[in-house]
């Protein structure tokens, strides 16, 4: 009787699970617990699985669509798997990004701006970024932990390198279905992930309160107040926001529910004014202060950055980190690295085509069909160019695009981002994967074993955002002792 | 030249409101050709003002008030001591101006900004200055190109654009100044705009008073980067140069990053707003004297 | 906890409420009109639409009983419709579904989501009847589920304050409504009679129902679920005087006035816990003038007015539960400012 993976064909890509001689070491345990399940026994898992997230109401909205502004964000029933010598180096490496891109902002808004000063950045490539925020300067953050939440997107090439494709810096979102998709996982495949002695995700909520009472002004003193401002019911991240707060204990505040006295932010209750030490917010910059960004936004508190300013509160994360996230700076990161750490980067970048050099500008007009062109300061896969995947007409749109902004876009080389076996209609199929690991930086940085691994369910699609019609998958990081066969 | 200054906000809510939080600009700053001797904010209803230095170096005042009032007035009080400006250097080549580094620093004020954002119009305007010889002559044939232009107030706002003013050839001292910031910028003269007080008893004009006392609207002008020697602060609206009766409160890429005041109220919409600004020159012997004056003594 | 979402939760409770009155008086002034000629019935909707303040909204269109029906049942422009009502006590508990069990929202949810399917119209063509107990049904529902999975915390409390305040209103009302139909089935010239005297179906205290008003009186207190209670309590008799003060002041009566009241104030006195509270205040002399009240006296005096005064009361004291607990900070809109 054939199985599940008798059919899997790798079809030349790198595959997470099956190497040459067949399945890799660390997934044997699983595969063999998947090669016992009948397809009924899949179907009910299946079913037990959309029953656990239904009644969850885990959904995110997708803008643009006009039907049933809620979806679900499917997992699937494979698990990725990460062994314990291969995590070490993606956990380092995205420290090492974390702590280098920290230094290099706190230096930015607060310090000399040795990196502008020193010609590693240059000075128009920041002053030209959407993101750079003026209105930020001067604005103190405790252990200079301005990125104290990022979700660095990494994929792996044909070769297996994990490769750095966005540092995401500002708001990224996505820690709810790593903890969701785990506790699903448990219920839904329980001996198999009992089996292999899997690092746990669900200490997430008190290592972020930790980290955000690390950063509360000195002001605060012993039991810091923080909370999460979220836009509020319809942003399409508010079920992250509720659960996020649920996840610390902490209130789920709107604007409206903040307000500055003296320079103080107080959250108004039915007892009256309680003082906020550290917001979370899940709000963007050009929303939080209607006083310093733009004056028509209902979202923010007035007086907010003043009162950051004055030391009173802390924002988190920091206010300007955009700049970092645009597309262009991200390819300057590994010389930031370098010239911040004084270390070679851990995690490589993607090879990265700077537009307004005229001689990788040229080679990449000529190139465009072969190349993925993203536009530098959207995020979420919108907007971009998959050379390969273009039409004639795409391609040519991009052309005048690139022409007439160089500095508006990046040209990458296509990666062949690694593929991972994957539940398509009852069947075995591989499918293009990333992974957003969690890295949380107070007054150190930890990284949240695992992360989000998101998937492009469409078969060849290389669009794994969930914006895009992705998936995603609970991700399994194995302790030390742990080899994936199920034993120890 | 010592000036005392007295600038004055005062808005009339229609029904009393219950927060505003706001960000004032209204301090002279320090430079090379101005000296802060006194400053001092107080507002009615009373509040506590905290100061910071804002990116573009001007120092701002925030603060909010959280019970409910009809009126809120602000009053910025501020001595200061202007002194004279160098001339301009005689003659500078045009090329000078695409020096690399020269371009890298001064990249912000090369660029459009949000009320810096020209057509075709003010570029030709703009071009048609550009043969007028060196660096310096370009400056001054776009400086009495705007110069020319009519005083007219009531006709135009705060966004108006640079377009609009060129072809209405009219404008008060905020339109003449974006103005020119945009023509200079088009001409890859890195320009900025100047928010400050002058003392002079006719806007139109800007001319001095025989009384030592007078009542007038905050001011703008630009200045301009000239390579190899620094920023020339030229007065578009009154066609002279900045001297002793300019105060300069800070700089910025346009009006927005320099407007004097700002912020949000909650409650009706309605109000009316009165900016007033009295000046008074005291007389002082200039600081240098004065200076060498009290060190004789000791 | 924050105010916003105290507020959120009391208006929960008001809407449900209200959804639930509103339903329980549309159905007794339909059952009461079956037989009563067109001028009587449009004048008695027309009263209804008066009591519950939604006169104004009504408009122009004229008042028969198929499209007062459709304004007060399912017209999503009357923020007073009961769908409406649904919708915005929904609306509420959207907001605050951190606060409360799972099992509350699902029950809200599931009521506004099942009347967004249904055919109303063809249900208040075909089965009114029908329709008014599934909603009465599905209202008492959520009581039933709020009460019995969420903790006496102060959500709770104050989605409980909402509702018996709105419910102490909606029960003068009902009575109200009552009185105005039975003004209506007088007619002008027996209203001439006597200015004081009230209408003939309220007659004086003591005189009696006479046989048509004793139907109509059962429907009332059907209306309020306390007939059962009224006929243990009282037998067969059926006096106005009786039935108007049992409404009124039945301490153990759930929906009665005083019953409400006294209700609202243990949530409140819980709420301001140590505090002092103003809304108590208010409410506790609210409470006291109601309950040393001799209803017989009301009956020579105007009824009418008296309820509306006990409703203006309360609205006082809900005003000044928002202004003490929601908006002792408050805020509106805000302006932006530039100026030179």
């Amino acid at each position: 009787m054939g199985d599940l993976f008798d059919d899997y064909d790798r079809e030349g890509f790198f595959d997470e699970v099956f190497a040459d001689p067949g399945v890799r070491t660390h997934y044997q345990g699983v595969v063999e617990r998947l090669r016992r399940l009948s397809p009924t026994d899949l179907e009910r898992r299946e079913r037990i699985r959309d029953g656990i997230f239904r009644s969850a109401g885990i959904t995110f909205t997708v803008y643009g669509e006009d039907a049933g502004i809620e979806r679900t964000f499917p997992m699937d029933l494979l698990p990725r798997i990460i062994p314990a010598q291969e995590w070490e180096v993606v956990e380092r490496g995205v420290a090492q990004r974390v702590t280098a891109l920290n230094r290099f902002l706190e230096d930015l808004y607060v310090g000399e701006q040795a990196a502008i000063h020193d010609g590693v950045v240059p000075r128009w490539l920041i002053h030209t970024a959407e993101g750079f925020r003026r209105e930020a300067f001067g604005i103190p953050v405790p252990h200079g932990a301005r990125c104290l939440v990022s979700g660095v997107d990494l994929v792996r090439d044909h070769e297996g390198t994990y490769r750095v494709l966005e540092d995401n810096l500002r708001n990224p979102s996505g820690i709810s279905y790593v903890l969701e998709n785990r506790a699903a996982m448990t219920r839904v495949l329980p001996v198999a992930f009992a089996e292999q002695h899997v690092q746990p995700v669900d200490h997430y909520g008190p290592m972020l309160l930790r980290a955000l009472r690390e950063v509360a002004p000195p002001a605060a003193g012993e039991h810091p107040v923080a909370v999460v401002l979220t836009p509020g019911v319809y942003n399409s991240a508010y079920f992250e926001h509720a659960f996020l707060a649920r996840q610390m204990g902490v209130e789920l505040v709107e604007g409206r529910d903040l307000v500055v006295d003296e320079h103080v932010v107080h959250m108004r209750t039915t007892r009256g004014l309680q003082r906020v030490d550290v917001i979370y917010r899940r709000i963007d910059d050009d929303f939080l202060d209607p006083v310093v960004f733009r004056p028509d936004s209902t979202l923010g508190v007035p007086g907010l950055l003043s009162a950051a300013r004055a030391g009173n509160v802390t924002i988190v994360n920091a206010v300007g980190n955009g700049v970092a996230d645009d597309k262009a700076v991200y390819a300057f990161v590994p010389d930031l690295i370098r010239f911040y750490l004084g270390e070679e980067p851990i995690l490589p970048n993607v090879d990265t085509y700077l537009l307004w050099e005229d001689e990788q500008r040229e080679h990449v007009l000529d190139r465009l069909d072969e190349l993925v062109v993203k536009p530098v300061a959207e995020s979420g896969g919108y907007g971009m160019l998959i050379g390969p995947a273009a039409s004639g007409e795409e391609i040519e749109v991009f052309r005048d695009r690139v022409r007439a902004d160089p500095r508006g876009y990046i040209a990458q080389e296509v990666v062949a981002l690694s593929r991972h076996p994957t539940l398509i209609d009852g069947r075995v199929e591989g499918r293009h994967i990333d992974l957003r690991p969690f890295a949380i930086a107070g007054e150190s940085v930890e990284v949240l074993p695992g992360g989000l691994t998101r998937v492009a369910l469409r078969r060849g699609s290389l669009v794994v955002n969930s914006s895009q019609g992705g998936g995603s998958k609970d991700t399994w990081v194995l302790e030390d002792d742990a080899d994936g066969t199920g034993g120890r | 030249m010592r000036l005392d200054i007295r600038y004055t906000t005062r808005f009339r809510y229609g029904a009393p409101v219950a927060e505003s939080q706001n960000e004032l600009r209204a301090c002279p700053a320090t430079d090379p050709h101005q000296w802060l001797v006194h400053y001092h904010v107080t507002t009615t209803p009373s509040s506590r003002v905290t100061s910071y230095t804002d990116y573009w170096g001007t120092r701002v005042d925030t603060f909010g008030i959280r019970a409910p009032h009809d009126v809120l007035e602000v009053v910025a009080e501020a001595t200061v001591e202007t002194g004279p400006r160098p001339d301009a250097p005689s003659s500078v080549p045009m090329q000078a101006l695409r020096d690399q580094a020269f371009m890298d620093r001064h990249l912000e004020y090369l660029q459009p900004s949000a009320h810096v954002e020209w057509g075709p119009s003010v570029g030709s305007a703009a071009q048609a200055c550009a043969d007028a010889g060196d660096v310096i002559d370009v400056v001054y044939a776009v400086h009495h190109h705007v110069a020319g232009f009519e005083y007219r107030t009531g006709q135009t706002y705060v966004g108006v654009g640079v377009d609009e003013v060129e072809s209405q050839r009219a404008g008060v001292c905020q339109d003449f100044a974006h103005l020119a910031v945009a023509m200079y910028r088009e001409l890859g003269i890195p320009a900025r705009y100047v928010s400050g007080y002058l003392f002079t008893v006719d806007d139109a004009t800007g001319a001095d008073s025989e009384l030592d006392e007078v009542e007038v609207e905050t001011h703008a002008w630009v200045e301009v980067a000239i390579p190899g020697w620094g920023w020339l602060a030229l007065d578009p609206t009154n066609s002279q140069n900045v001297g002793e009766r300019h105060v300069t409160i800070g700089r910025g890429r346009d009006y927005d990053d320099v407007s004097p005041f700002r912020g949000v109220f909650s409650g009706p919409r309605e109000h009316e707003l009165e900016v007033t600004v009295a000046m008074r020159r005291l007389a002082v012997e200039p600081l240098g004297e004065r200076l060498a004056a009290e060190q004789s003594q000791q | 906890m924050l105010a916003r979402l105290a507020e959120n939760l009391f208006w929960a409770g008001r809407y449900v409420e209200r959804a639930e009155d509103t339903t329980r008086m549309v159905d007794v002034t339909y059952h009461t009109l079956l037989e009563a000629s067109p001028d009587v019935a449009a004048q008695t909707w027309e009263q209804l639409l008066e009591v519950l303040h939604l006169r104004g909204a009504y408009g122009p269109d004229p008042v028969d009983v198929a499209t007062v029906l459709r304004f007060l049942v399912l017209d999503p422009g009357n923020p007073g419709s009961i769908t409406a009502c649904i919708a915005r006590a929904r609306e509420n508990v959207r907001s605050v579904r951190e606060l409360v069990s799972s099992e509350l929202w699902e029950a809200i949810n599931d009521l506004h989501l099942a009347l967004g399917s249904r055919d109303l119209g063809e249900e208040l063509d075909d089965q009114p009847f029908s329709l008014f107990r599934s909603i009465r049904r599905d209202c008492m529902t959520i009581y039933g589920v709020a009460s019995e999975t969420n903790p006496r915390d102060e959500g709770f409390r104050f989605m409980a304050l909402g509702r018996l305040l709105e419910r102490a209103e909606m029960t003068c009302r009902l009575i109200d409504v009552r009185y105005g139909q039975l003004e209506a089935l007088a007619g002008p010239s027996q209203r001439l009679l006597g200015a004081h005297a009230g209408p003939p179906g309220l007659a004086r205290a003591g005189q009696g129902a006479d046989r048509a008003d004793f139907h109509h009186w059962i429907t009332v207190l059907k209306s309020a679920s306390a007939f059962e209670a009224y006929r243990r309590r009282y037998r067969a008799s059926m006096d106005p005087a009786d039935v108007v003060e049992f409404l009124l002041l039945e301490p153990d009566l759930p929906r009665s006035v005083l019953f409400c009241l006294t209700g609202a104030m243990r949530q409140l006195e819980a709420l301001s816990a140590g505090r002092a509270s103003r809304a108590t205040r208010l409410l506790g002399r609210t409470t006291a003038s109601l309950q040393y009240r001799d209803v017989s006296d009301l009956f020579d005096e105007d009824l009418h007015t008296f309820l509306d005064g006990v409703q203006d009361q309360v609205a006082e004291v809900a005003e000044t539960v928002a202004d003490e607990f929601f908006r002792h900070h408050p805020s509106g809109m805000m302006h932006a400012i530039a100026t030179g």
